[in-house]
């Protein structure tokens, strides 16, 4: 029989959060041990073959964290890691570019572009973009004593230093709309903008969140990385090169080994109990230094501390946390022919043979009214769609080939289309009810004609299979998505930076409870995307604690400040990496 | 496939680094299934600087736990009985323990149940056996015990330690064996069928049914001589299955980390396309990406077709090599596994309550006759809608982490099945899969449509089609019979994992001792390219092959 086991560090997740504190932390020299409940690690990181020769991606699909200062600090190349370069792959704005609508495609004008590249820091010489991306996710919120304003928002001293007529304090006040308008030409270009950051998690629409909302759009745009490429090995290979790299310095791994509680002894939290149907039965793991919660943030605090150690008002704020917003419902098509674009829609001089591109039709993009018309229908009457499908908004990935010698599909006479995304309201609010998009032959059906609208040949004769997955199935899946929330809470002002998740759990801790820290989507700063950043991040506060002490390796964010009376995560001696 | 152009370096706008477009390796090796680990794994600690590629986007080959029932449920697709838990070199060396591995290995081993309500069981305990046959034959089950005392002793001294073993000559084996009573006793097993062992020993047809299918159904011709001593072994072995905790997928997960651990790297989604050779002697491998492996060694574990044809330049082998290749018997049949999720787990209409714990049940055949015409069938590349069966498992009975889905039950029904299916599978797949449904309600009868909630069939062009080299469907990546194993497994020239090309070595399961997640080809092909760079072995012979070495070989 096993003993139970001891740890300076015990990591309750094995996602993508948890697993990149894990390699932070094991790099530090600690003795780190990630408990991953369900079979596999990877959390949304994942790629899976349901069917033999086809692939497919269920959750992370992009590499969005292009600007991570993980890809020095942690040295993924050496564990494996590697994009597929797409040849002729998109470079940002060389190149014509349209938007599909209802009427057609419409053109992104030089305006656009020229708008587009100076508020994301492209127009600069050198060009400020990454600064203005690590300013914006990979930054710890600052301590309390610190005011927050123009000249201390991170993404704010960005604009100030490199773009100083676009530092104004309106710029904090503005919805991603306001931006767009002051700097943008075409609307239906806005629109897909606003679309894509929404299901990103910053609401384009939403007060105060313009920059967090471009930049979420930004950073799976050039330079971050060019399109259309995904990483090698697709989402999950990123992930084996973020776990090895945690492997490779010791990091210990369990998986089917649930957490049922998290142990707290005098105020401080003191280890883990496993539930009892884990492979080791119900044990404890014990952590010297730190218990860190990579997990969805209200099971962390209803399930794994509860009342005994929470108070009861405490506990109400973290149940009304949001979930809304970022439900997805998603569709993969397997067709005998390759899906045709219908001619309106048919970029001029795109190799249409070529077909099979990252980008896939984001549709339809006419207005922000139809656009708020979704965004009502899903969040405002929280009710199953009944806008008629030809008017739903979806964004696609035309998943067939994301590489050219390494296609998704294997099949032989199989093409693999999709996903298809389609905002929809949390199983949780739904008025219909929490099954109420469980009849799945009906959604897929729905996704079917919304998709149908700019291809010409998915119809029964074509389609092999349809692959769909509701918000609830995603839930089940994978509980970090709780209520099938990709980002795992919303992420509007009052949940966002300095306020996410709360207040007082906006620098990881948790106050009360020593010992405790918070390392997911859901329950810190900046959340989802696959970012490397809640690592980074919480990389500060550890050094602040004493817990972590890193080698020559670590740099802080040049936006950090310290909290009062804490250590400094700067380093003393600027590392040699640092300064380069 | 063409490679491509350029894909190895860094794209110029791109913040970060990727691994390099060209880079240096002590070994590199092909393929990141159960025996490519293991050998990556041995050589990794024994201080080499190793690669691992591997054409899937996961790791594990065969080890492989996932999610085909989508959304929400976990399979073991191939290997899910491991049967040589109790010997593996491997597990001890690696201290699996250490890595959270559990092995479960139940009592209620393999059920057989009868259209009349009959049923036998075969379980870990010989007594719960005997006490199973009692029901047709008092004299089969005294003979089951007293075969078994016997067999377990050839089992635990001889076959399992010599599996771990550099294969023999024939004849060398047979002086060795000659040495002891149980020696002796396995010879004779030797020269004869499983049917004919089979039916020496047992007068009840049923029981005969039983273990004829146990003994054959990893791919034994029941009227093949020459290859009797697996009798005793797959009888044995198949009451000492285990199964892994969270799925076999966790074994190459393990293996996986000692690799890293000890430095070496792993390169998924990494189609090999060509073994470089310089002057007869192998310089590394080629990766469709366009990135380069440089190694003086090379270690494959693929078939022998893909090693030697398809990534070398077949010309230029020795032509007995090529000869060999050319010869090489694939499995005579595959498995056509219906996955399905439930409500109930299946529960067997017959008078045995262990019968629904059993980890395995066979259902389908009354009696040897209609066993032997099934698999005659299969031969042919058959299959009788009205006359088939085979084996099911209702996994998440074992192991409640496979189900995401609260309140489901995830099992499959697996038979043998040709590759070639007269008719094609694409045209008559699901109305295979129609009498499977049929077949296993007949068995069970919950298992009805009601009860159904999710199902897919793997068919054995779908094994090839994610696992291309199990050619032909083929789980152990070539066919068991006399002249393909032993020491002539893939051929004389490679069955110690050496090659006639330098720095050229084999580890899977086309090379002795063969498929099975036995271990013993990657394990043998670590030793032998650690002997042969002189590089010192951290690892020691377990006790079992100790005693094996000073009794036979000494």
């Amino acid at each position: 029989m096993n003993k139970e086991e001891r740890y300076d560090i015990v990591i309750i997740g094995a996602g993508h959060n948890g697993t990149t504190t894990a390699a932070y932390l094991a790099k530090c020299g600690l003795s780190v041990c990630m408990l991953e409940e369900r079979p596999e690690c990877g959390g949304a990181q994942e790629t899976c073959e349901p069917i033999a020769g086809v692939r497919i991606q269920p959750h992370a699909i992009a590499n969005y964290g292009g600007s991570a200062p993980g890809w020095e600090q942690l040295e993924l190349w050496k564990y494996g890691f590697r994009m597929d370069w797409k040849a002729g792959a998109i470079v940002p704005f060389d190149t014509d570019r349209y938007m599909t609508t209802s009427d057609g495609l419409s053109q992104v004008t030089d305006k656009d572009k020229m708008g587009y590249a100076k508020i994301t820091g492209l127009l600069t010489d050198p060009p400020f973009f990454k600064d203005l991306m690590r300013a914006t996710f990979w930054c710890p919120p600052h301590p309390p004593h610190v005011e927050l304003n123009e000249h201390t928002i991170p993404f704010m001293q960005v604009y100030k230093q490199h773009q100083p007529d676009m530092w104004t304090r309106e710029l904090l006040e503005w919805t991603m709309f306001d931006l767009m308008d002051e700097y943008l030409d075409t609307e239906p270009f806005k629109v897909n903008q606003a679309w894509i950051a929404l299901v990103s998690g910053a609401h384009g629409h939403m007060e105060g969140a313009a920059i967090p909302a471009l930049c979420s759009v930004a950073t799976v745009m050039p330079p971050a990385v060019a399109m259309p490429v995904a990483p090698r090995g697709n989402i999950h290979g990123y992930y084996h090169a973020l776990l090895r790299c945690a492997i490779a310095h010791g990091a210990v791994v369990r998986t089917c080994c649930p957490v049922e509680e998290i142990i707290i002894e005098h105020d401080r939290a003191v280890g883990v109990r496993l539930r009892d149907d884990a492979t080791w039965g119900a044990k404890k793991i014990w952590a010297n230094k730190a218990v860190i919660s990579a997990v969805h943030i209200k099971p962390t605090f209803l399930e794994m501390i509860g009342p005994r150690h929470l108070d009861s008002g405490f506990l109400q704020r973290i149940k009304d946390l949001s979930l809304k917003g970022g439900s997805l419902y998603m569709t993969h098509y397997l067709t005998r022919e390759r899906l045709r674009v219908r001619p309106k829609f048919q970029t001029p001089g795109y190799r249409y043979e070529n077909y099979g591109s990252f980008t896939g039709p984001f549709f339809p993009n006419d207005s922000r009214e139809l656009y708020f018309e979704n965004v009502t229908e899903v969040m405002g009457h929280q009710r199953n769609l009944t806008i008629p499908p030809e008017r739903a908004m979806y964004g696609m990935v035309a998943g067939e080939t994301y590489a050219e010698c390494h296609p998704q599909s294997t099949r032989p006479g199989v093409y693999i289309n999709g996903p298809q995304w389609m905002l929809v309201p949390t199983p949780e609010y739904n008025v219909d009810g929490m099954d109420a998009m469980e009849d799945k032959v009906k959604w897929n059906e729905y996704m079917r004609k919304a998709l149908s609208q700019v291809v010409e040949n998915l119809d029964s004769d074509n389609i092999v299979q349809i692959i769909g997955e509701s918000p609830r199935e995603q839930e089940f899946r994978n509980t970090g998505m709780l209520g099938g929330s990709w980002y795992g809470l919303r992420c509007d002002r009052d949940q966002w930076w300095n306020e996410r998740p709360l207040p007082e759990l906006a620098r990881y801790r948790v106050p009360g409870i020593d010992g405790l820290y918070l390392s997911h989507q859901s329950s810190a700063h900046p959340g989802g995307l696959c970012l490397m950043a809640v690592g980074y991040n919480l990389m500060h506060i550890l050094i602040e604690d004493g817990i972590a002490e890193p080698g020559d390796w670590w740099y802080a964010s040049p936006w950090y400040i310290p909290e009062k009376g804490k250590k400094s995560a700067i380093p003393s001696r600027p590392s040699s990496v640092a300064t380069r | 496939m063409k490679k491509r152009e350029l894909v190895g370096q860094p794209h110029p706008q791109c913040f970060f680094s990727e691994f390099p477009a060209e880079s240096d390796w002590d070994a590199v090796v092909i393929g990141a299934g159960p025996n490519g680990l293991i050998t990556a794994a041995y050589l990794a600690r024994a201080g080499l600087k190793v690669a691992i590629v591997e054409r899937r986007y996961e790791i594990g080959g065969g080890l492989a736990t996932e999610e085909i029932l989508y959304p929400g449920f976990y399979s073991n697709m191939h290997a899910i009985y491991h049967l040589m838990v109790d010997f593996m070199p491997a597990i001890k060396d690696f201290d699996m323990e250490r890595h959270g591995l559990v092995w479960i290995k139940p009592n209620l081993q393999t059920a057989m149940v009868f259209e009349d309500g009959g049923s036998l069981l075969l379980t870990r305990m010989i007594e719960d056996t005997m006490d199973s046959f009692h029901k047709y034959s008092d004299k089969d089950a005294v003979a089951f015990g007293k075969l078994m005392r016997n067999w377990r002793r050839i089992v635990s001294e001889i076959l399992a330690p010599a599996t771990y073993i550099p294969a023999m000559a024939p004849i060398d084996l047979t002086v060795a064996m000659q040495r002891t009573e149980i020696g002796r006793e396995m010879l004779e097993l030797v020269e004869q069928s499983p049917l004919e062992i089979v039916n020496k020993n047992f007068e009840n047809d049923r029981i005969r049914a039983f273990l004829l299918y146990i003994s054959c159904m990893w791919g034994l011709d029941p009227r093949e001589t020459g290859i009797g001593f697996y009798v005793p072994l797959l009888i044995d072995r198949g009451m000492n299955k285990c199964y892994l905790h969270g799925g076999s997928h966790k074994l190459a997960g393990a293996l996986s980390r000692e690799i890293v651990r000890a430095g070496g790297t792993i390169l998924e989604s990494s189609d090999v396309i060509k073994i470089n050779r310089h002057n007869g002697s192998v310089t590394g491998v080629e990766l469709m990406e366009g990135r380069t492996l440089n190694s003086d060694v090379v270690i494959s574990s693929l078939d022998p077709h893909t090693t030697f044809f398809d990534l070398m330049d077949k010309k230029k082998l020795p032509t007995d090599l090529k000869e060999s290749v050319e010869r090489w018997k694939y499995d005579k049949w595959s498995f056509n596994t219906l996955h399905v999720v439930s409500k109930e787990a299946p529960h067997y209409a017959c008078g045995d309550p262990w019968v629904d714990e059993s980890f395995m049940t066979i259902f389908g055949f009354e009696s040897t006759k209609q066993l032997l015409a099934h698999w005659d069938n299969v031969v042919a590349g058959k299959l009788d809608k009205n006359s088939l069966g085979g084996h099911a498992t209702c996994e998440s009975f074992l192991d409640s982490h496979l189900v995401r889905k609260p309140g489901n039950h995830i099992s499959f029904f697996q038979i043998h099945a040709p590759y070639n299916l007269e008719g094609g599978w694409d045209k008559r797949g699901p109305e295979i899969k129609e009498a499977m449904l049929a077949k296993w309600e007949k068995a069970a009868p919950n298992m009805k449509r009601e009860n159904i909630v999710m199902s897919t069939q793997e068919t054995p062009k779908d094994i090839e089609i994610r696992f291309p080299n199990m050619r032909r469907g083929s789980i152990k990546h070539g066919d068991y019979t006399p002249i393909q194993m032993g020491c002539f497994r893939p051929n004389e020239a490679c069955s110690n994992h050496n090659t006639p090309i330098k720095g050229l070595y084999l580890c899977g399961a086309s090379t002795y001792p063969g498929g099975l997640v036995l271990g013993g080809p990657g394990y043998l092909a670590a030793n032998r390219v650690a002997e042969d760079l002189g590089v010192k072995k951290w690892w020691k012979p377990t006790k079992e092959m100790e005693h094996y070495i000073k009794t036979y070989l000494t």
